[in-house]
């Protein structure tokens, strides 16, 4: 690790303040909350912050609160937390266990929620000092001329990274908001448009500035009559990111699916969303067929690079799977 | 001497070192602390081939902290054993891989070592390079030794490796069916948990090396070589070892470091390798791409074998290259030729059996396709060709393989659940396989001191590391057994070559059988001087004389007896029993330990993943020492194999020739919920050779595991995988729900 | 900050080249990527700030106070500055579990938290889980049912085995295999720790 100086912040303010002074200063600062993610950067000295900010010591950002209809979690609250919470569990048992397949227990019992969302790719050229690559600063993605097998069929170019999350793609299927503080004061956006597609900032995974942070994951409770699902596939059971995963919510009645969020992880840069298959899923019956169908038309465009082009049939396996559970 | 008669040998007993192990006491080299002890980092090269026209250290050189940065235009040290077909230095000009050691600093702490190396300034002349060990013996392929790519041999290995019995042509001709197949290997880090970590420190012209060796003899041997001393020079401590499983035998460049920079220093020095230096900078195994011909009557026979293949071992050749998984068969004709290759890649030798687990995977996976295509259940196919003979003639000194064909097929029902592969419809898809292994048995050159204290209590002194094997204990137990002292009372010391006795190194399965022959010998010494104290008191001839639980009595009327305390009041101060022992393999036989692996498997046809959910090894060691230990050693020699049937393989980035995943993450080491309980089996029949009867257990585990669970999933798919690793893309490609 | 050159280009010029113009990948040849290969060590700046605090930490029962810099990990401190060398760094990646210790009740990977958040907490280290001379449990378990091959992983499963028997005296089979899946050994023993933690969860 380079050198550099951690402070403890105490407050959502002296966070922002701080992050605005060092960068009008053009210092490098970062922030961290679990930590166990972007240290493995620092190590590497892939991250080489002159500033850390350690935002575990500010007090009151992790909760699970359940009001008017949803849950609110605070930025702080672990993934362990999230998966063993009680009315998580009761009430959105998906979310639950998309938190328990994160990394391993260990990852899951300091990692937070924010720092889930907001980890940088798993991409072994991005993670690897010895690759210059454009999320980096370089010229060019290496995985475009090397090693694809993990990398997005969706979405991507000019990076070919993918989104690490296990539940940013259950949080966007169940329409989640992210509230980030920032100099200006505390905005609330859909959790979707948080993130950001390399064909407009190839260097970030969201679009947070600088000078931003996020205190609050807002989740809206699905109607009566949904069901959510969330599945993901890797090659082993701990540790792993997903290969591909998948989460759906599907609001049925009368036999008949009245709404349905169809999200995929491990396939593009950001979780990625599938409204024409969603759309075309409206007013069916879910079966084979539907199933199938609601497939083909979530990975139409899809375009692998030479290496993961198992993933196109893996994602329509695994949204056939859900929808079919979710029947 | 029946199991049975043994009085610790053949137990369950826990290791004698498992309080030091379970409490964090156990001290290993990386826990060695010193006043005044310098960090050390190592550099390592960016380009796979490349020539080194200047280091400019000097920035480096002035960061507060940094005490010395060594590099190859300042320090010339050999590395005897990082080379067997070529002269190997500690740091190479030309380097020849990505991670070829460059240079190594030493500094206060191991963060400004760290700073350090970012300031050492190389000028590198870029060469030609070669990844793939086909391409690299192609008359065209850049030369990366002025011979050529072929790595070959001078003295103690060779180029290409040959061996050949039998009639080939005859045996072809007698075969009614004749196979051809190609199978495919990759490189697996041997990963072992501990990374690599060197103490050193100078007094008075002696080095004291804390090292994390497999072998404390042959590294104070290397060492003392390497840096021209004397071997009274050169003392080397290893008490506990993290793993290795073969890429710790000897004493490695990074040793000869970190005895450099605390020669340059004057300072202790500790070097440590980062996670991806170890995944780098040391050596996996082999990769192999194997081609078999094989000959067979209808009735699944085999006539002959012809086996050709190429091993790619990276830059240097640390070690053999062979591949040796038709070892297991009766083939009447046999030819094999492997061509072991150096390419511009991270360095391949050693890794727990080294020449086994990758061929078994291509030899019995082709045999189980040969048995498919011939309509023969592979039960069948299996225990015809098992090995009754070695190459073709030889007997074994014992050879329990069908006994464990049969019971392991018993054990998980292979008649109930084998049907025809890839019958199974539906997503989820059923499979069970099974493949045989083993690994040779050998005797060898092994040492031990005993001491019996004045109160009867025994200390044993032997040179062994224990690297996770129990090998401190099976010691233990076998003087126990030897001199007929409780086990309770025996200490025994290991690890420190100016303290223990020469042993061998513990590589190879060898420790039992080389260091325990020497044991039994130590303890008969001892018993002698024992007998012939105690003879007056109990008025009888020494030779009539037996020791057992601490108590010597007359053979013929044990009422006659003498506690051992007593006896040692009459001798002045104490007993010392020594042995070297080099027992000398009869001519003319062959001594192997045998396995037969049956797993059963579901793959998931719609996601490609793979699931073991049971496995049976059964084995065939000889008489078992210490079952507990040796369960374990077979639990994790299945593991290792699951590891790189299903997920191992460090990849090389082509466009650049770097590695891109030299961490755990990535390289995929299994974890806890990848491995189903592992039922083992021993079948137990005494060799006449080995110690109480005892053959081999620690390579035998993971050669055959490989080929077990290859088999299985093309039960299970009705597709066959060629290459390694048998991953979900690979899977999803060729499986249909 | 201060610029590490590199050969033939520096990070600065990276960025220059980028500009705002588009990026190229259709097309690359090897050349541009080994030109983009980092070839000195990546040291972005050697860093004029050196943080180092004072802290304090109770690590099994005993309270400690010293100063740290801020680049310690946790794992670092425990076993170069207090001399608690039970608990292991394996990769120091937060991908091995042997440096796993015990902060809230929870395990988590001592090298993955700097010392310097630990700053008032609570940490239980496999040398604090004896009472004397009196094993723990779990550690007469790991004995007994062979749990130590090598031994370097053994630290951080007893303590992930430990956590888990914590919050839950009497798990099943799958519950121990998922609390201890943080955790690698390579020494394949897994059946084992998982026996010496079922083992240790019936002895209470």
């Amino acid at each position: 690790m380079k050198n550099f100086e951690n402070i403890d912040v105490k407050s959502v303010q002296e966070a922002v303040g701080l992050l605005r002074k060092f960068q009008n200063e053009k210092k490098s600062a970062a922030v961290v909350g679990g930590g166990s993610e972007y240290l493995q950067l620092m190590k590497v000295r892939v991250a080489t912050p002159d500033y850390l900010l350690n935002l575990k010591t500010i007090p009151g950002l992790s909760y699970i609160k359940e009001e008017g209809g949803g849950l609110r979690i605070g930025a702080l609250t672990t993934l362990v937390e999230v998966e063993e919470h009680k009315g998580v569990k009761e009430k959105l048992l998906f979310l639950s266990e998309a938190a328990g397949e994160a990394a391993s227990p260990q990852i899951r019992n300091a990692g937070t929620i924010a720092g889930n969302l907001c980890q940088r790719p798993f991409c072994w050229y991005f993670r690897s000092p010895d690759f210059n690559c454009l999320r980096k600063g370089g010229q060019v993605c290496f995985t475009v001329a090397g090693d694809s097998r993990y990398h997005a069929i969706l979405g991507a170019g000019p990076s070919y990274i993918v989104h690490p999350s296990d539940l940013a793609p259950a949080l966007v299927a169940l329409n989640a908001q992210i509230k980030i503080a920032g100099p200006a004061g505390e905005k609330t956006i859909p959790l979707e448009k948080f993130f950001v597609l390399p064909q407009v900032d190839y260097k970030h995974e969201n679009i947070l500035k600088p000078d931003e942070i996020v205190t609050e994951i807002q989740v809206p409770l699905p109607k009566a009559g949904s069901k959510g699902f969330y599945h993901k596939v890797r090659e082993r059971l701990a540790w792993d990111h997903a290969i591909v995963s998948v989460a759906t919510v599907v609001e049925s009645s009368g036999g008949a699916v009245r709404n349905a969020r169809v999200v995929l992880g491990g396939v593009a840069p950001i979780p990625w969303r599938a409204p024409k298959a969603e759309e075309f899923l409206r007013a069916k019956k879910l079966d084979d067929a539907t199933a199938q169908k609601a497939a083909e038309i979530a990975l139409e465009g899809a375009q692998p690079l030479k290496d993961n082009v198992y993933k196109i049939g893996l994602a329509k396996s695994l949204i056939e799977r859900a929808l079919l559970a979710s029947a | 001497m029946a199991t049975n008669e043994f009085s610790v040998v053949g137990k369950r007993i826990p290791r004698i070192d498992g309080y030091e192990r379970v409490t964090g006491q156990a001290q290993y080299t990386g826990d060695v602390q010193l006043p005044g002890m310098l960090y050390a980092r190592v550099l390592r090269s960016p380009h796979p081939h490349a020539k080194i026209v200047g280091i400019d250290s000097s920035k480096a050189e002035k960061l507060p902290g940094v005490r010395a940065v060594i590099h190859s235009f300042n320090t010339q040290i050999p590395w005897g054993s990082g080379g067997l077909t070529q002269k190997r230095m500690i740091f190479n000009n030309p380097v020849r891989f990505v991670g070829d050691a460059v240079a190594a600093v030493a500094a206060t702490d191991r963060y400004v070592a760290e700073d350090a190396l970012g300031l050492i300034e190389v000028k590198y002349e870029k060469l030609p390079h070669v990844l793939d060990a086909a391409q690299a013996l192609k008359p065209e392929a850049p030369k990366i030794y002025p011979k050529g790519n072929l790595s070959v041999g001078e003295g103690r290995v060779s180029a290409p490796i040959k061996d050949e019995w039998g009639d080939l042509e005859k045996g072809f001709k007698e075969a009614d069916k004749v196979f051809e197949d190609t199978y495919i290997s990759k490189h697996v880090n041997n990963a072992q948990m501990e990374r690599r970590v060197s103490v050193a420190k100078w007094d008075a012209g002696k080095l004291t090396a804390w090292a994390s060796t497999q072998g404390i003899s042959n590294a104070r041997a290397d060492i003392a070589r390497d840096l021209g001393l004397p071997l009274s020079k050169v003392r080397v401590v290893c008490k506990y070892m993290g793993g290795g499983f073969g890429n710790k035998n000897q004493a490695q460049d990074y040793d000869l470091m970190t005895a450099a920079l605390a020669k340059a220093t004057a300072q202790p020095v500790k070097l440590e390798f980062t996670r991806e230096d170890d995944f780098i900078g040391m050596h996996g195994r082999w990769a192999s791409e194997q081609h078999y011909k094989v000959g067979v009557k209808s009735d699944g026979t085999i006539t002959a074998v012809d086996f050709s293949a190429v091993t790619n071992m990276g830059a240097y050749r640390k070690q053999s290259g062979d591949l040796s998984g038709c070892d297991f068969y009766n083939i009447p004709n046999f030819r094999k030729v492997v061509s072991p290759t150096h390419t511009n890649t991270v360095v391949a030798a050693n890794y727990r059996a080294p020449a086994y687990p990758q061929s078994v995977f291509g030899f019995a996976s082709m045999l189980d396709q040969i048995a498919f295509e011939l309509g023969v259940n592979p039960y069948d196919m299996f225990m015809r060709n098992r090995a009754r003979l070695s190459k073709g003639k030889m007997a074994f000194s014992s050879n329990a393989l069908e006994e464990c064909i049969v019971e392991g097929a018993k054990r998980i029902g292979w008649n109930e659940k084998w049907h025809k592969p890839g019958a199974a419809p539906g997503p989820n898809k059923h499979g069970i396989g099974m493949a045989l292994g083993g690994y040779p048995f050998r005797l060898g050159l092994g040492a031990a001191t005993i001491r019996v204290n004045p109160d009867g209590t025994a200390h044993v002194l032997v040179g062994v590391v224990d690297i996770g094997t129990g090998a401190k204990s099976t010691m233990a137990i076998i003087a126990s057994e030897a001199l007929g002292i409780p086990l309770g009372q025996i200490q025994l010391t290991s690890g420190d070559t100016d303290v223990t006795p020469y042993s061998i190194g513990e590589s190879s399965s060898r420790t039992t059988s080389f260091t325990g022959t020497a044991v039994i010998a130590a303890a008969e010494d001892v018993r002698k001087q024992i007998f012939a104290a105690a003879a007056p008191e109990l008025k009888a001839k020494a030779e009539d004389l037996d020791l057992k639980d601490g108590i010597v009595f007359v053979k013929a009327d044990p009422a006659q007896k003498v506690p051992l305390n007593r006896v040692m009041r009459r001798v002045e101060p104490e007993i010392i029993g020594r042995a070297t022992t080099n027992p000398k393999w009869p001519e003319g036989v062959d001594g192997k330990a045998f396995a037969a692996h049956f797993c059963e498997v579901e793959v998931d046809a719609f996601t490609g993943h793979v699931r073991i959910t049971r496995y049976v090894a059964a084995h065939d060691s000889g008489t078992i020492i210490n079952r507990l230990p040796a369960e374990s050693q077979v639990k994790g020699g299945v593991t290792q194999g699951i590891g790189m049937a299903l997920t191992e393989e460090l990849l090389i980035d082509r466009p650049t020739a770097s590695p891109i995943n030299p961490n755990y993450r990535d390289a995929k080491v299994p974890t806890h919920l990848e491995v189903p309980e592992v039922e083992v089996i021993f079948i137990e029949r005494p060799d006449p050779y080995g110690p109480f009867g005892g053959k081999v257990v620690g390579e035998p585990p993971i050669t055959p595991s490989v080929a077990t669970v290859a088999n299985a999933i093309f039960n299970a798919t009705g597709r066959r995988f060629k290459e390694l690793p048998i991953t979900p893309d690979k899977i999803l490609r060729a499986v249909r729900v | 900050m201060e610029e590490k050159k590199r050969k033939g280009v520096s990070r600065r010029d990276f960025l220059k080249g980028i500009g705002g113009g588009a990026v190229g990948t259709a097309i690359i040849s090897t050349g541009l990527l080994d030109s983009q290969k980092a070839e000195a060590y990546p040291t972005e700046a050697i860093g004029a700030a050196r943080g180092k605090s004072a802290i304090g930490l109770k690590v099994n029962g005993k309270a400690y106070r010293l100063e740290v810099e801020h680049r310690q990990t946790l794992a670092e401190v425990l076993r170069d500055e207090l001399g608690l060398t039970g608990t292991r760094i394996g990769c120091d990646r937060g991908e091995c579990g042997a440096c796993t210790v015990i902060v809230g009740g929870r395990n988590i990977y001592s090298c993955s938290q700097l010392a310097v958040w630990m700053n008032g907490k609570e940490i239980l280290t496999v040398e604090g889980l004896a009472k004397g001379d009196k094993l723990d449990p779990l550690q007469e378990a790991f004995i007994e049912h062979d749990g130590p091959q090598c031994g370097f992983c053994t630290s951080g499963q007893i303590m992930s085995g430990k956590a888990l028997l914590m919050r839950n005296a009497a798990p099943t089979e799958a519950q121990v295999r998922r609390a201890l899946s943080g955790n690698l050994c390579r020494c394949g023993n897994y059946n084992r720790e998982v026996a010496s933690v079922l083992a240790a969860a019936k002895a209470r």
